[in-house]
């Protein structure tokens, strides 16, 4: 009985950390655009909001697929160049096929996402390369595709269809397009990982890879998954992307990936593995794209984000893993009293 | 090492060099210059930056952590010495204080990673983001061009009938020197066994967290001094020095033959490995190859050497231990894996 219960309790303290981590970066955002709204001006417009959006958008696509991996204790640092090239190719396809619906574009630029992603997935799970160093390759690769296909031309929006770059210019209910597909990935993706059962691998691997094993999860194929996943939702990234910055060259969006992880990490997703929600990740992206923002109106230099940027990573990691190893003293603390309390029981 | 580790690098050494003469016989074919000694003294010149912070990062792989922090720290580093020399310091003293800062900024990597024991990849991937973006903040977006010839000397400057070129020498004494520290004395054989068992290392006395930050601090002062030698040679600093070549530092550290997951490596393995590099990118310069097609090449090669390191390790372990049960060196891994930087990849 007494066992019974504290083992609720003791699954109460851990949910009761990971809300912890959500709140703390929600606050984070909240003192950020407190910060903003009384030293810039034009901070608090509608206008300001909806740009702000449209760029928070494309990140919360990429960073789901990316915090997919995170979970599974890996890491993708090649999706900035995967958004390039899909980039690069869902204009082109428009350029020479200016008649083709949007929805099979869309498919095509999620296609070349994956097929690159499936690259990935084999190279980590079958070639056993540690993913930093697989990704950190094939971002050089695929850049390099990409400068090969672009040749050194560059695509402008007077040569794409209308009906594509309203995508970005359109504002359903005040909310720009961007955002509602953002929103709908976002809450597609926190459905999965909540209740499929095979997303929910991606969080037993990531707790202990070894254990999963053992468990009869297939790891090798979940792996492949991850990085398919993360690669289709780059895909999608930047098919999105082209619509938004509609003049495409071969170093569309480089560095992207920056964002992407920040977004992922602030957003408390353990970098360890095993534990993360997209909530989490929605939060951290907004809250990279309100620095960004905010740091723009304040005309304060790019630079200063970058630094911001990975300055950001570091704390978060850091107060991640001491949050964590708190929780698990605590677990491991409860524990050692439950026993003890058996052990009285069983001697009186 | 063992016995049998140091068996297979003594093998896959005799590879790089049959792939050195290789590389220059295509070279040859490319170009009937390539063969004068002019040239094959010069080969090496304009990598001996991405030499001396693939020799620091030699040291923290081995100890089974990443720093892809280095190519930033770098950056710091010119950036800082070109400061401080503009200020009217004497240049041999602006260079010292430019270490020094590098060193500093190793160090904060080294503090995170060895005595919080946060996973070295994430935080290096901050810092790689914020030190980054130091630089740019430390000298804005201009360069600093008006160094003084004798310093330049270090980079660019030739001895003996103007042929032999000193960079060469450079990085030829600190293979020297950093072989001997990795392979003779105790500081280096600290750092194996820290990379093969952390927790028997720990247990058998070495004193972990020190030799842990030692690395990273090692890591640091190398890059700050890639970063004296890189404005010797260009003559010139900017904040955008050594981006790009992160690729080729860790590619010269992994063909090297150094364990991806730590514990075994050697340093004339490392040096023979960017000469293969250099002499590659070399090539396919003369074969009119661009930039970033040259990285499609680069990290083609990176995969595939910890694919061949991955086969020759499994086939030597089978060999040795046919018909046994073979050591589950993986068991190993995992019990550090909750500390430790770079996942274990996945077993099927």
């Amino acid at each position: 009985m007494i066992g019974a219960s504290k083992r609720t309790s003791a699954q109460e303290l851990a949910a009761a950390t990971f809300r912890l981590r959500e709140i703390g970066i929600a606050a984070a955002l909240g003192l950020a655009i407190v910060f903003f709204s009384i030293r810039a001006s034009h901070f608090l417009t509608v206008g300001n909001w909806q740009n702000i959006l449209q760029n928070v958008s494309i990140v919360v696509v990429v960073a789901v697929g990316e915090m997919v991996v995170v979970l599974t204790r890996n890491i993708d640092l090649s999706v900035g160049s995967i958004v390039g090239l899909s980039a690069y190719l869902t204009a082109a396809t428009f350029v020479h096929h200016h008649g083709y619906p949007i929805l099979f574009v869309a498919l095509i630029a999620v296609g070349i996402g994956v097929g690159l992603g499936l690259v990935n997935g084999l190279l980590v799970a079958v070639g056993r390369i540690p993913s930093i160093i697989a990704t950190l390759a094939t971002l050089a690769i695929y850049r390099g595709i990409d400068v090969q296909i672009t040749g050194g031309e560059n695509i402008t929006a007077y040569q794409l269809p209308n009906r594509f770059l309203k995508l970005a210019s359109t504002k359903p209910a005040g909310v720009p397009t961007l955002a509602w597909i953002a929103l709908a990935v976002a809450l597609l993706g926190a459905a999965v990982l909540r209740w499929a059962p095979w997303a929910r691998d991606f969080y037993a691997i990531g707790s202990n890879p070894e254990a999963a094993r053992f468990a009869g999860i297939p790891t090798t194929r979940r792996l492949i998954t991850a990085f398919v996943i993360s690669g289709g939702l780059a895909g999608l990234g930047g098919f999105l992307f082209a619509a938004r910055f509609p003049t495409v060259d071969a170093v569309a969006a480089k560095g992207f990936e920056l964002d992407v992880i920040t977004a992922v990490v602030i957003g408390g997703v353990n970098v360890f593995g095993g534990s993360g929600s997209v909530l989490g990740v929605v939060l951290g992206a907004l809250f990279v794209a309100t620095i960004q923002d905010g740091f723009l109106l304040l005309r304060i230099s790019e630079f200063w984000r970058l630094f911001f940027n990975g300055f950001a990573i570091v704390v978060a990691v850091t107060l991640n893993a001491l949050l964590t190893r708190r929780l698990q003293d605590a677990l491991r603390r409860r524990k050692a009293d439950v026993l003890e309390a058996r052990h009285r029981e069983a001697e009186a | 090492m063992s016995q049998a580790a140091r068996r297979l690098l003594a093998r896959w050494e005799s590879i790089l060099v049959l792939a050195i003469i290789g590389a220059g016989i295509w070279s040859t074919t490319l170009s009937p210059f390539f063969l004068k000694r002019g040239n094959l003294l010069d080969l090496v010149t304009p990598y001996v930056f991405i030499g001396l912070m693939a020799f620091g990062l030699t040291f923290v792989v081995i100890a089974g952590e990443i720093d892809i922090s280095v190519v930033s720290m770098l950056a710091v580093s010119v950036v800082c010495f070109a400061q401080i020399f503009d200020a009217g310091v004497n240049v041999w003293l602006a260079g010292l204080a430019a270490l020094a800062v590098a060193t500093a900024l190793g160090l904060g990597n080294g503090v995170l990673v060895g005595l919080l024991n946060l996973p070295s990849l994430a935080i290096t991937l901050g810092t790689l983001a914020a030190y980054g973006g130091l630089a740019f903040v430390v000298l804005g977006g201009e360069g600093v061009a008006s160094f003084p010839n004798g310093y330049t000397q270090i980079g660019g400057g030739y001895l003996w009938r103007n042929q032999l070129p000193v960079a060469l020498l450079v990085l030829l004494g600190f293979a020297l020197l950093l072989g001997l520290l990795l392979h003779a004395t105790r500081f280096g054989r600290y750092v194996f066994t820290i990379g093969s068992n952390r927790e028997a290392a720990r247990f058998s006395g070495v004193p972990v967290a020190r030799i842990r930050v030692s690395v990273f601090a090692l890591s640091g002062l190398m890059a700050g001094i890639g970063g004296v030698v890189y404005v010797g040679y260009f003559g010139s600093a900017r904040a955008d020095a050594g981006t790009g070549s992160l690729l080729d530092v860790v590619t010269a550290v992994v063909l090297g033959g150094v364990d991806i997951f730590g514990g075994a490596g050697s340093m004339l393995g490392v040096l023979l490995a960017l000469i293969l590099v250099a002499e590659l990118r070399n090539g396919m310069q003369l074969a009119n190859i661009a930039g970033e097609t040259q990285d499609i090449v680069i990290g083609a090669l990176l995969l595939a050497a910890i694919v061949a390191g991955n086969l020759l390790r499994a086939a030597q372990a089978d060999g040795a231990l046919s018909g046994r049960l073979r050591p589950r060196r993986r068991e190993v891994v995992e019990h550090e894996a909750a500390d430790s930087a770079l996942p274990p990849s996945l077993e099927t």
